[in-house]
């Protein structure tokens, strides 16, 4: 696994040394957060601003992080630097591992960074508890937003192949999800296509969190999911990179 | 035999790549892939390295099959991807690094060093590769096939649009590493190099054609004699078999009166475009 390390290792000094990926990265999701602090404030007094903030702070994240890491190994794959990893002798599950590591910096500060400018900038207080219980949530979605994109990107030969998968990925959580309508207000089966993204768990514990007196097993419950979801999306990931055509 | 290839054979869907491929390289060789464009150049050497499965037929790299022992294969070869494949955001130091690290390079520091100065970009080392020219890429993409000591070399088009200095150190190189015993598979489609391989396998059209030694193959050629005889100039063109050249300066019997003897060199370029234009016919 030490070369997990160095894959990871080189993950991130490649996203810090290129400013397009980190302005999408750490820019593009303040910037989406002022954007819905415009629309909250233009909204009448009586809008559940709570209820939508830090639901959409996750969701930016969710995406952004599936996009980030779709993208640059979508691009490894289309300029050969996949193959020679490969014949280098990195092994499939070291890349993903990799990837993995290389985010898990990137993703941390970019939930702390969308927590603290979502709670700023709408006036939001909650308990220490509550927030980190938020962080953690948030950080555990874009974990699984990293495996989701590397999973995607196997399906991928160049960066016109991920555009496909970003509405994919991006309408039905956004309606089926729970974030902007509750699941349990839909049809059936519209509720349990959404309970087969991740973004639903994140969001049923923010939810959870946000009703003041939270129910500890709920939250406990859907955190299981949302790791079993990563894990399963790292096996199958790990499977579907292709290592010879 | 290193390398050894039987009825191999890749289609994608309909197109054929390459079609009963029978291929064998000799330890210690330098071994050239002479074809055009689409030849099936890379396709070839994507298979030896593990990544591309055949559709048909077997291939053996070092008495091992690429694909099932594939993590004992790759720690012994080389691989030097067509594409440059490399990270551009990243120096050309640290490109080296990360693939001398996933072999677990002992030393790596002095190792790199060593390598960044016979690629001639000491002075370039901390640049982004983003800022090298195209020749100087390929340098660093050559530099990362060196990192582990291979015992083969697989080398797609290494010196296309690198400058014939550093052309002709690349070459210096290929023969030196050839004999300290190790064998490079080199794809072309420039004449120029193919004359310095020891062995060629002419590709056209996803087949091999033709595998001789260069020297073999020129002599398949024709040559042009020009001869002085009373300040007139007679032409001749003859087989550039040395015996048929021999032969016909004998008929000659180079009599005093002949003042002057030009020989006209065999063209590589035009006896392989003909050799492939036989074998479409
Ligand atoms: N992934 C692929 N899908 C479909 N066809 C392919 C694919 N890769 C290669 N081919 C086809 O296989 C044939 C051989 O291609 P290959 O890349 O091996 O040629 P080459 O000799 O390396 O050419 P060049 O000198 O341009 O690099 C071509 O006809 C090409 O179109
Ligand atoms: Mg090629």
């Amino acid at each position: 696994m030490k070369k997990s390390l160095f894959i990871g290792q080189r993950v991130l000094s490649e996203l810090l040394r290129d400013k397009r990926l980190f302005v999408l990265s750490i820019i593009a999701p303040l910037f989406l957060i002022f954007l819905l602090k415009i629309f909250i404030d233009s909204m009448p007094q009586s809008f559940p601003a709570a209820r939508y903030a830090v639901p959409f702070g996750a969701f930016i994240v969710h995406f952004l992080s599936f996009l980030l890491c779709a993208i640059v190994l979508v691009e490894e794959r289309a300029t050969g630097t996949l193959e020679r990893m490969f014949v280098a002798g990195f092994s499939r599950i070291s890349i993903v591992v990799g990837y993995l590591l290389g985010y898990l910096i990137l993703t941390t500060i970019q939930a702390i960074v969308v927590l603290t400018e979502t709670m700023w900038l709408i006036g939001l207080n909650y308990s220490i508890h509550t927030v980190v219980l938020f962080f953690l949530t948030i950080w555990m979605l874009a974990m699984v937003s990293v495996m989701l994109g590397i999973f995607a990107s196997t399906f991928a030969r160049n960066t016109s192949h991920i555009l496909p998968f970003i509405p994919l990925v991006v309408l039905p959580s956004l309606f089926l999800s729970g974030l902007l309508v509750n699941p349990e207000q839909l049809p059936k089966w519209a509720e349990l296509v959404g309970m087969l993204l991740p973004f639903r768990y994140a969001n049923d514990i923010i939810r959870e969190l946000l009703t003041g007196n939270s129910d500890a097993t709920a939250i406990y419950m859907n955190f299981v999911v949302l790791i079993g979801y990563g894990v399963g999306l790292m096996i199958l990931a790990s499977r579907t990179l292709r290592e010879t055509d | 035999m290193v390398i050894t290839t039987r009825q191999l054979s890749k289609s994608y869907g309909k197109v054929s790549a390459l079609n009963c491929v029978e291929l064998e390289v000799p330890q210690g060789s330098i071994y050239g892939v002479l074809g055009s464009n689409g030849a099936g150049k890379t396709t070839l050497i994507r298979m030896l390295v593990g990544l591309l499965r055949p559709s048909f037929g077997s291939v053996e790299v070092l008495g091992l099959n690429p694909i099932r022992e594939r993590y004992e294969l790759r720690k012994r070869i080389g691989y030097m991807p067509q594409s440059t494949a490399l990270y551009e955001n990243l120096s050309v130091r640290d490109n080296i690094v990360f693939i001398g690290k996933a072999h677990l390079i002992p030393n790596l520091r002095e190792k790199v060093d060593q390598i960044i100065e016979f690629v001639g970009l000491t002075t370039r080392a901390r640049d982004p590769v983003n800022n090298l020219s195209g020749g100087m890429k390929k340098r660093v993409s050559l530099g990362c096939a060196l990192i582990n000591d291979p015992e083969i070399f697989f080398l797609d088009e290494p010196t296309a649009s690198v400058d014939p200095h550093l052309k002709r150190k690349s070459w210096d190189l290929f023969r030196k590493l050839a004999a300290n015993g190790a064998t490079l598979l080199i794809s072309t489609h420039l004449m120029d190099e193919a004359l310095l391989c020891d062995k060629l396998a002419i590709m056209s059209k996803g087949e091999i054609v033709l595998v001789e030694k260069p020297q073999t193959i020129l002599q398949q050629g024709v040559l042009s004699i020009s001869m002085t005889k009373k300040n007139q100039i007679f032409t001749e063109l003859v087989s550039a078999n040395p015996k048929a050249v021999a032969a016909k300066l004998h008929d000659y019997g180079l009599a005093t009166e002949i003042q002057s003897v030009q020989i006209g060199h065999p063209n590589l370029e035009d006896i392989v475009l003909q050799i492939i234009d036989s074998q479409n016919r």
